[in-house]
C-alpha cells in the first residue's frame, strides 16, 4: 500500500497521469489487499479475543454442524468435518503443543460463545489459512510476489497486458484471477459474513462500547476511470470526514489541513507544541524515555515514536470504520446495503456502528463490498486488452530533465487499515522532504499538545476490566483497530516472555 | 486504581505498548505508545523521487 501511495504522491508533484489499464491493475492489488488482510484480521488476528479456543473441546460436533448450516450453504460443515477439526484441536490440547493458541485467556469470564459456535470458529480459521494462502496467488500474477510487489512504477505498472505474449497478463492470468476472485465472494460471503452475524448477538454489549474521538477520515480509494453502469462516482470509496459522529453531513477532506504535533512523541521541533503540515514535516528523532525492561513510560512528557497527527487539530479515527461511516452518509448504494443489511440483522441502529463491534462489522461489510468488484474491474482490464489498448504506463515525464526544479507532491490511498498518505518535497531531481502519515498514527496517536487523546486511548476509556491480569477487554477493542506500527522489522527481547509482558502495580 | 502495562501487544504487525489506569473495573485513563522508530523519512532523503515507492513500500 506505501509502494502505491508513493508513486501516487511523486505523479501528484510532476503532474504525470497514469492509462486506464494502470488504474484498474492497482485498484485489483489494492482490493485483493483489503480483502485478505480484513479476512485474516478477523480470524487469526482479533477472533481469538471472543472465541474460547478451548471451550471448543466440549462442543457437539453434530450440533455444530447444524449451527453451521442454519446459518450458511458453505459446504464444509457435516458433523464428520466438525469432528474431524475437534480431533485435530485435542490433539494439540492434550500434546500440550497449543502453537499459534498458547497463552491465550481461554476460560475468561467474558467469553461468551457457546461451545458449538467455538468449535465452528476455529474450523474457519483453519479454513481461512487455507484460502487466504491460494487467493493472494492473485498479487503473483499483478505484482511477482506478496508481500512486496515489484511492479509499480512512477507513470503507471510494470507488468505488460498482452494477449498474444506468454510474459504478459494474459487471458490464462485473468482467467485464473477470475476464479480467485469468485471463490473468494463466496468464501467471504458464505464464511466470514455469516460468522460475524452469529457471533456478534453474543456480545451487543460491545456496540456501546470502545468508542474513540467520533471523528472519522477516509481519502477515499479505487478510482473509476470508467465507472461501471450506474456509477457517477470518481472514487468507488469516497473521500470525507465525520465530526462528532454526525452522519447527515460529510466534510470534505483537504490534506492541507492536516498537521503532526510530537509534543509526546520522541521527536524534536523548534517548537514543540506547534504542529507541523507533513509537507513541512520533519523527522529529528530525540529518545528520552526509559532504558527497557521498565515499568512505566513518563506520559507527562514523550512516550511514544508514533507522532500526533490532527485534522484542523482534531484527533481522527481511520480505518474500515471510517471509510464505511463516509461511504453511508455519502450514500454510496453498495455500502448502504450491506450495512443496511448487516444492521437489520443484529436488530441495531446505525449508533451501534460508533464501537468495538461497529469496527469489527464495518471491516466485514467492506470485505463483501469489495469482493463484489474484483469480477467486474477484471473484466474491465480483459475488455481493454482485447479491444487494443495495451499501455500500461505513461513515461513521458520520465526523465528529470522534464521536471521542474521544484515541485511538491501529495499521494493517497485507502490501506486495508485506514487513510494513508506520502507528501513529497522534490528539488533538483532528488527528494527534499518526504513524509508518511500511516493510519496506525492516527489511530494509534499520543496525546497532542492541547492534551487530546488519540483514537486507541480515548477508545479505551470505560472498557470494562474484569481481571486486570488478564486484560481481554483491552485487547478487544486495540485489535478492532488492526494495529500496525510497523510491518518490516521485528525484535525480540530473550528476556522477556516469548508472547507479552503484563505488569499490575 | 491499578495501573497495567501490556507490552507488547501480540496478534498484531509492529509494536505496541499500552498502559492504562483502571479503577473499578474500568478503564479510567489510557496511553498509546509506539516501542519502535521507523525513520524511513531520513533513509529516503537526497533520493531518486522515482526510486522512493521501494523504500516506503518496506515500511
Amino acid at each position: 500500500m506505501h509502494a502505491v501511495c508513493s508513486v501516487r504522491a511523486v505523479e501528484n508533484a510532476l503532474g504525470i497521469q497514469i492509462p486506464p489499464n494502470a488504474n484498474l491493475i492497482r485498484n485489483l492489488i489494492a482490493g485483493a489487499q483489503m480483502i485478505q488482510d480484513h479476512v485474516i484480521h478477523f480470524y487469526h488476528l482479533g477472533a481469538l479475543d471472543w472465541v474460547d479456543i478451548v471451550s471448543a473441546l466440549s462442543a457437539d460436533p453434530g450440533a455444530t454442524s447444524q449451527l453451521a448450516q442454519s446459518i450458511s450453504p458453505w459446504p464444509d460443515s457435516s458433523t464428520a468435518y466438525f469432528k474431524g477439526v475437534q480431533d485435530r484441536l485435542n490433539a494439540f490440547v492434550s500434546g500440550g503443543q497449543l502453537g499459534p493458541f498458547t497463552n491465550g485467556y481461554w476460560g475468561h469470564p467474558a467469553y461468551k460463545l457457546p461451545p458449538e459456535a467455538n468449535l465452528m470458529a476455529v474450523a474457519h480459521y483453519l479454513a481461512a489459512l487455507d484460502w487466504q494462502r491460494e487467493f493472494i496467488k492473485v498479487h503473483a500474477i499483478l505484482g511477482a510476489k506478496n508481500p512486496h510487489l515489484q511492479t509499480y512504477l512512477v507513470g503507471g505498472m510494470a507488468c505488460p497486458v498482452d494477449f498474444n505474449s506468454q510474459a504478459a497478463i494474459n487471458e490464462h492470468s485473468i482467467a485464473f484471477m477470475q476464479d480467485l476472485f469468485t471463490q473468494a465472494e463466496t468464501f467471504v460471503k458464505q464464511v466470514y459474513l455469516p460468522d460475524v452475524l452469529a457471533i456478534a448477538p453474543f456480545y451487543l454489549e460491545w456496540a456501546g462500547l470502545g468508542e474513540g474521538t467520533g471523528n472519522f477520515l477516509s481519502y477515499g480509494d479505487y478510482p473509476l476511470f470508467q465507472p461501471l453502469a450506474g456509477q457517477t462516482a470518481e472514487l468507488y470509496l469516497p473521500s470525507g470526514i465525520i465530526l462528532g459522529r454526525d452522519l447527515s453531513t460529510v466534510h470534505l477532506v483537504d490534506q492541507e489541513k492536516i498537521a503532526e504535533y510530537v509534543t509526546h512523541s520522541w521527536y524534536t521541533y523548534a517548537n514543540e507544541n506547534e504542529a507541523l503540515q507533513p509537507w513541512d514535516g520533519e523527522t529529528k528523532p530525540n529518545y528520552t524515555g526509559p532504558n527497557p525492561p521498565y515499568d512505566r513510560l513518563n506520559t507527562d512528557g514523550k512516550y511514544s515514536w508514533i507522532k500526533a497527527p490532527r485534522y484542523e487539530d482534531k484527533p481522527m479515527e481511520v480505518g474500515p470504520l471510517a471509510r464505511m461511516l463516509v461511504a453511508y452518509a455519502s450514500g454510496q448504494p453498495d455500502v448502504k446495503k450491506w450495512v443496511d443489511a448487516a444492521l437489520g440483522q443484529l436488530k441495531v441502529g446505525p449508533e451501534a456502528l460508533f464501537s468495538t463491534l461497529g469496527r469489527i462489522a464495518a471491516r466485514c461489510v467492506e470485505t463483501v463490498v469489495l469482493s463484489e468488484q474484483m469480477v467486474p474491474w477484471t473484466e474491465q482490464l480483459a475488455a481493454n486488452i482485447q479491444g487494443g489498448d495495451l499501455r500500461i504506463e505513461d513515461n513521458t515525464l520520465w526523465e528529470p530533465s522534464t521536471w521542474p526544479a521544484e515541485a511538491k507532491g501529495f499521494g493517497s490511498t485507502e490501506a486495508p487499515r485506514g487513510a494513508l498518505g506520502h507528501w513529497v518535497r522534490i528539488k533538483n531531481g532528488r527528494i527534499e522532504r518526504y513524509q508518511a502519515v500511516v493510519p496506525s498514527t492516527w489511530n494509534g496517536s499520543p496525546r497532542d499538545a492541547n492534551g487530546q487523546m488519540g483514537p486507541y486511548e480515548a477508545a479505551l476509556i470505560g472498557t470494562p476490566v474484569a481481571n486486570p491480569d488478564q486484560p481481554l477487554e483491552i485487547l478487544r477493542t486495540i485489535h478492532s483497530f488492526d494495529p500496525c506500527m510497523a510491518c518490516a522489522v521485528h525484535v525480540v527481547d530473550p528476556t522477556r516472555r516469548e508472547t507479552g509482558t503484563f505488569r499490575v502495580s | 486504581m491499578t495501573h497495567i502495562a501490556i507490552d507488547p501487544i501480540t496478534r498484531i504487525e509492529g509494536h505496541l505498548r499500552i498502559e492504562a489506569e483502571v479503577d473499578s473495573g474500568q478503564v479510567t485513563d489510557a496511553w498509546s505508545s509506539s516501542t519502535m522508530f521507523r525513520g524511513i523519512e531520513i533513509i529516503l532523503q537526497n533520493r531518486d523521487p522515482r526510486d522512493a515507492w521501494l523504500f516506503a513500500q518496506r515500511i
